[in-house]
């Protein structure tokens, strides 16, 4: 056998607190190959990892946070232009009731008037007929007046009751003919 | 033990020796340095690489298989061993801290994993490798943040103690600080390892002694007793193996975070 | 995040601190006086110096340890 293993059992009991030297060169490469690997490359970039998802993370939370800004700044503007849009609707209607009101007035006043003014040509115009009337009439009665005077004189007066319906038949004919006239 | 191994004849129950136990021959006739441990030392370091590096060589934001696994790990280090000794500094020290936890679970694991069996830290040339590692980094760091004599004069003479006492009690300071706990450093993780391997060992061969060797009516229940051992010890030879990889990443980072911020 | 006065980080890490120190400590304190009295018996050729220097030294550990964490 080999002289190392031979000098081992030689010893007897070894003590166990004595290190072998191959044994710690080994463990020194063992564990420095992976520190190196495990500091110098993977740590690095688990914590680069770590760092981005922490940020990711941060970062998502700061977006919803200013959507949600966003949005309550959207939805004051959506009431102030509501309350706007409404307010406006109001007036617009209280504009349009008014010049309702106005237009309503100005057609009733217009038609007022012209009721008015018809009313008036009216009153002329039978003013102007009557004037004509009782002109015809004076220039009627005249000549009926002599008329009647002639066949009063010219025939006899027999009895009251034939010259009463004498002067009913001549009243008669002259409402006709006065109404004639009018017409 | 001693006492158990100088009874036994031929015939009679063997409980292994530590020799037996932990001076293995070489795996190859003539390679003195190719034992047992040295192979696994180095699979395990290749184990760890590996692993490592399937999960960390390309991470993404969303984490996915081996690196939401690997992550774990490496939030376990940050939050229960970096940051509470190291602070804001705890970043730097993550590779370190990482590669030391992981080496060390991986080397205790292979005392339970079948075939191989053997805790690497139980050969206590490993644990110091990694002990004076520290060591050597925790007095450059201390060296540079406080100076050679403020490091010493800190560590020695911590404020606030009467003047009498301090020539007292700075060897005590010096002592602890600068042989002890680098000393118990290693060997708690070495002592941990051993015991728990040669408990295994001797409940295992229980089992084997009484089952398969020497099967007897009187022997069959210590048989089977040593079996029951074996299971309950290699579950909990498990909980100390995380515990062990566990504190001495702690201690490291204590012993770092100490020079970095000396005692107020 | 990095806040220079962090309490109950900071609380953690004096009892960790302190925890893990004591052991050290106590080991020291008997180590070194326990030495002492070992040097000093085998000088003088007597044989109670050790365990008063094993007993001054745990002594001494644990006052240095009440002192550092213990307030």
């Amino acid at each position: 056998m080999n002289t190392a293993a031979s000098l081992l059992a030689a010893e007897g009991g070894a003590n166990p607190l004595l290190p072998h030297v191959y044994e710690l060169v080994v463990g020194i490469f063992a564990f420095f190959v992976v520190f190196l690997v495990v500091g110098k490359i993977l740590t690095p970039r688990i914590q680069k990892t770590l760092a981005e998802r922490t940020d990711a993370i941060e970062g998502g939370i700061k977006r919803a946070e200013d959507a949600q800004a966003e949005a309550q700044v959207l939805l004051k503007q959506y009431r102030d232009q509501l309350a706007e849009a409404r307010h406006e609707a109001s007036r617009l209607r209280e504009e349009a009731r008014e010049q309702g009101a106005q237009i309503k007035a100005e057609l009733r006043e217009e038609a007022q008037a012209e009721a008015r003014r018809i009313v008036e040509a009216a009153h002329a115009q039978i003013e102007a007929d009557r004037q004509q009337a009782f002109a015809q009439l004076r220039t009627e009665i005249g000549r009926l007046s002599t008329d009647l005077a002639t066949r009063i004189v010219g025939e006899s007066l027999e009895d009251e009751a034939r010259q009463r319906r004498t002067v009913d038949r001549f009243l008669d004919e002259l409402e006709s003919s006065s109404a004639q006239a009018v017409r | 033990m001693i006492a158990l191994t100088l009874l036994a004849d031929p015939d009679q129950f063997k409980a292994p020796t530590p020799d037996e136990l932990f001076q293995l021959p070489p795996i190859i006739a003539g390679v003195d340095w190719f034992t047992k441990p040295v192979l696994l030392a180095i699979l395990s370091s290749i184990i760890v690489l590996g692993f490592l590096w399937a999960a960390f060589s390309n991470p993404k934001i969303v984490p996915r298989g081996v690196q939401n696994v690997a992550e774990f790990g490496y939030m376990f280090v940050r939050d229960q061993v970096a940051r509470p000794f190291l602070g804001k500094d705890a970043d730097r020290f993550m590779g370190l801290l990482l590669s030391m936890f992981f080496v060390i679970w991986v080397w205790n694991m292979m005392g339970v994993v079948p075939v191989a069996q053997f805790p690497v830290a139980s050969h206590i040339a490993f644990p110091i490798v990694l002990a004076v590692s520290v060591y050597v980094l925790k007095l450059y760091l201390g060296f540079k943040t406080q100076g050679v004599g403020g490091y010493f004069k800190n560590m020695m003479f911590p404020p606030g103690l009467p003047k009498f006492i301090y020539v007292l009690l700075a060897p005590i300071e010096f002592l602890s600080n600068m042989i002890i706990a680098p000393f118990t450093h290693a060997v708690r993780l070495f002592a941990n390892m051993f015991a728990g391997h040669m408990l295994i060992a001797f409940f295992s061969m229980v089992g084997f002694w009484f089952l398969f060797e020497q099967l007897s009516p009187l022997g069959a229940p210590i048989g089977v007793l040593g079996v029951l051992m074996t299971i309950i010890m290699t579950g909990f030879e498990l909980f100390i193996m995380f515990l062990q990889a566990f504190l001495f990443a702690m201690l490291a980072a204590m012993y770092i975070g100490n020079s970095l911020h000396p005692e107020h | 995040m990095s806040e220079e006065k962090r309490r109950p980080e900071d609380d953690g890490r004096d009892f960790a601190n302190a925890a893990w120190s004591i052991p050290s400590y106590l080991l020291s304190g008997m180590v070194f006086y326990g030495g002492a009295g070992w040097l000093l018996d085998r000088w003088l050729d007597t044989s109670a110096f050790f365990p008063i220097g094993v007993v001054l030294g745990t002594v001494l550990a644990v006052y240095l340890v009440y002192r550092k964490h213990g307030r």
